[in-house]
């Protein structure tokens, strides 16, 4: 409905975030544009789920800007940037085990009832949060158990179906993904490549953090690579092949041209240099 | 396995009413002031106490934290209303300092464990030396008596035949259980409980919500103090002692698990009135009071057994915990190797 925008839909402006003396990211710099998939890569500890972590508003950043459609944000809490149109699949999923699935689902925006009374007495309206779940998931073609079993109740990745269906069911702009397929089957990895396309069709902005080469070449339009907290590679998935993003990863493939900034001085190549999060 | 879940729900929902049911025919049987209306009443009193200030009790420990300095805090706005009558204030400033000294201290506990992340076991201990303490300080362990007849209507008066302590608590029931399952704190509270991290990376405010229960928490103390203040025309410092154990031990009969997360605050409103039948029927079949103390303390632990069971039962049912990560590592660096 608004005017095609100028502006990419995420914007990260030499961002950087520190844990203690970890510099997790180091002026991190990039964009994401409407309707564009970015798998983002990187060994364990790059820093992939810090800036997840940035954009989704769980954590302010040390330094750097964060635009959503070219105004800066400071997000105070991650409803913040869940208003602002951002919705995350984090690692550890953020599910509350003893809900059930509905309540998951609408965890921290709940339906409230239209009435004034139901208003005023912040009422929920749980028939048509269960509703909307249900039609929700069949709309996304998931199965899963009756949609008030709590998640306990839930395996590993009925779970992850679960986290993403919650990011998936709003009409979000920009959709962060970390790791959604890492529990997945087959027949469910599928399911979620599946959304990915999907959301991209809708002309959501959608960043995709996966250890699965595969999967990445599959979905993404373009790929970044951090290292150690820095961005080494930001180019097209076009031409790219699964050794050299694991080259590019691990620093055993010296930066190409394509390569954003400047390589950092890093030793060591191949070996698992900041394998510190594991 | 699948017979563990109905069984679990099933036990959960019912077995404390069938127990309350057999706990309150035994005492009917074996003695004869039990069932009387005025003892009735009496229960009643009690239960309408403990119950109330179990309310955001409850909502504590569902949200992973406690408050084991109640009765302190009921002591203390006890006397600090008790000395401002007899300095001459008047009831109505009398009443606003008493419930004024139990909510300042329910929010100084708040601000501690919420906003600086101290234990709510320690500080709240701390609560409970420290606000006996300093009531006895306050009044030398001297009584302060006679308030007067309309102060006297809050523990002992009844409106359309019914106590007004029992109007206090059903309405703050009402109110709780509007709060626990029709609004979005109650959800809240138990992502806050059971899982804290996800909690905060939703945005739930999961400062502010424990917070605003501890000073919910002093305020139902002092309301409670002041109640049984009126009761006894006397601002005592041995009232509520031992409050917080019976509160304790009610909320987790009701099956609000010790470890957050999980209760109903029905379930709560019979541990309640479970506790109080207990003790008071004890003194009706003239069981020496060391034993009844005995019985709460069994109670609590019985309790506490139920919630482990409980535990158990959950996790039977839910093993497979996979570590996705490390699955995704090792194909990443097995790839890394073949690039090498
Ligand atoms: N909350 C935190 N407190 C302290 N250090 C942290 C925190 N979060 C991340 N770090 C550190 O920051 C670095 C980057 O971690 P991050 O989780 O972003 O890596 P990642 O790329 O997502 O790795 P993985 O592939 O293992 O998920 C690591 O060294 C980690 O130890
Ligand atoms: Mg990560």
């Amino acid at each position: 409905m608004t005017a095609p925008a100028r502006h990419p839909v995420l914007e990260l402006r030499s961002v950087s975030k520190s844990y203690g003396p970890v510099r997790a990211l180091r002026g991190v710099s990039l964009k994401v544009e409407a309707g564009e998939v970015v798998g983002l890569i990187g060994d364990n500890g790059a820093g992939k789920s810090t800036l997840i972590s940035l954009v989704s508003g769980s954590a302010p950043p040390d330094r750097g800007e964060i635009l959503v459609e070219g105004a800066e944000k400071t997000f105070e809490s991650a409803l913040d940037a869940r208003d602002a149109g951002i919705e995350t699949v984090f690692q550890a999923l953020a599910l509350a085990p003893t809900l059930n699935i509905v309540e998951n689902v609408y965890l921290g925006r709940e339906l409230l009832r239209r009435d004034p009374i139901g208003r005023s007495l912040k009422w929920l309206d749980k028939g048509a949060m269960r509703r909307e779940v249900a039609s929700g998931f069949q709309r996304l073609g998931l199965t899963l158990p009756a949609v008030t079993t709590k998640v306990a109740a839930l395996s590993g990745g009925q779970r992850q179906a679960v986290a993403i269906a919650r990011a998936v069911l709003w009409d979000s702009r920009i959709v962060l993904l970390d790791e959604p397929t890492a529990a997945l089957g087959v027949k469910q990895t599928e399911i979620v490549l599946g959304f990915i396309q999907r959301l991209k069709q809708h002309g959501v902005a959608v960043i995709f953090v996966s250890h699965n080469m595969q999967q990445v070449l599959r979905v993404v339009d373009r790929v970044i690579v951090l290292r150690l907290g820095r961005k080494v590679f930001d180019g097209a998935r076009a031409n790219l092949t699964g050794p050299q993003l694991v080259g590019l990863m691990t620093g055993a493939l010296a930066e190409e041209a394509s390569v954003a900034r400047a390589a950092p001085a890093v030793p060591g190549p191949s070996s698992k240099e900041c394998g510190n999060a594991v | 396995m699948s017979i563990a879940r109905p069984l679990q729900e099933w036990a959960q929902r019912n077995g404390l009413f069938f127990a309350l049911v057999i706990l309150i025919v035994f005492f009917w049987i074996t003695s004869e002031r039990f069932m009387t209306s005025a003892n009735v009443a009496v229960i009643l009193q009690q239960v309408s106490v403990d119950g109330l200030i179990a309310i955001p009790g409850a909502m504590l420990v569902l949200s992973g934290y406690v408050d084991l300095s109640v009765g302190s805090l009921a002591v203390l706005s006890a006397v600090i209303f008790g000395e401002a009558m007899q300095a001459g204030l008047g009831l109505a400033p009398s009443v606003i300092l008493g419930l004024a000294a139990g909510t300042g201290w329910g929010a100084f506990n708040g601000y501690l464990i919420a906003y600086l992340g101290f234990s709510p076991i320690i500080v709240t201990l701390g609560g409970l030396a420290g606000a006996r303490g300093l009531s006895q300080l306050i009044t030398h362990g001297f009584t302060v008596f006679g308030f007067g007849p309309l102060f006297a209507e809050l523990g002992n008066g009844t409106l359309l035949s019914v106590p007004v302590p029992v109007w206090i608590y059903a309405i703050a029931f009402i109110i709780g259980a509007h709060v626990w399952y029709q609004t979005p704190y109650g959800r809240h509270m138990a992502a806050i409980g059971g899982a804290r991290e996800a909690a905060r990376s939703l945005g739930i405010k999961t400062r502010v919500i424990p917070f605003w229960l501890y000073v919910a928490s002093g305020f139902a103390s002092a309301i409670g103090g002041l109640i049984v203040t009126s009761e006894l025309d006397g601002a005592s410092v041995s009232l509520g002692l031992g409050m917080e154990l019976d509160v304790l031990t009610g909320i987790l009969l009701g099956g609000v698990a010790f470890t957050g997360g999980r209760g109903s605050l029905f379930g709560v409103l019979f541990g309640t009135i479970f506790i109080g039948a207990l003790s008071n029927g004890l003194i009706q079949i003239n069981v020496s009071p060391y034993f009844q103390q005995v019985a709460v303390g069994m109670a609590l632990v019985f309790a506490a057994g139920l919630d482990v069971l409980y535990q158990r039962l959950d996790r039977i049912r839910f093993t497979e915990e996979e570590p996705p990560a490390a699955v995704a590592t090792a194909e990443a660096s097995e790839q890394a190797e073949e690039t090498a």
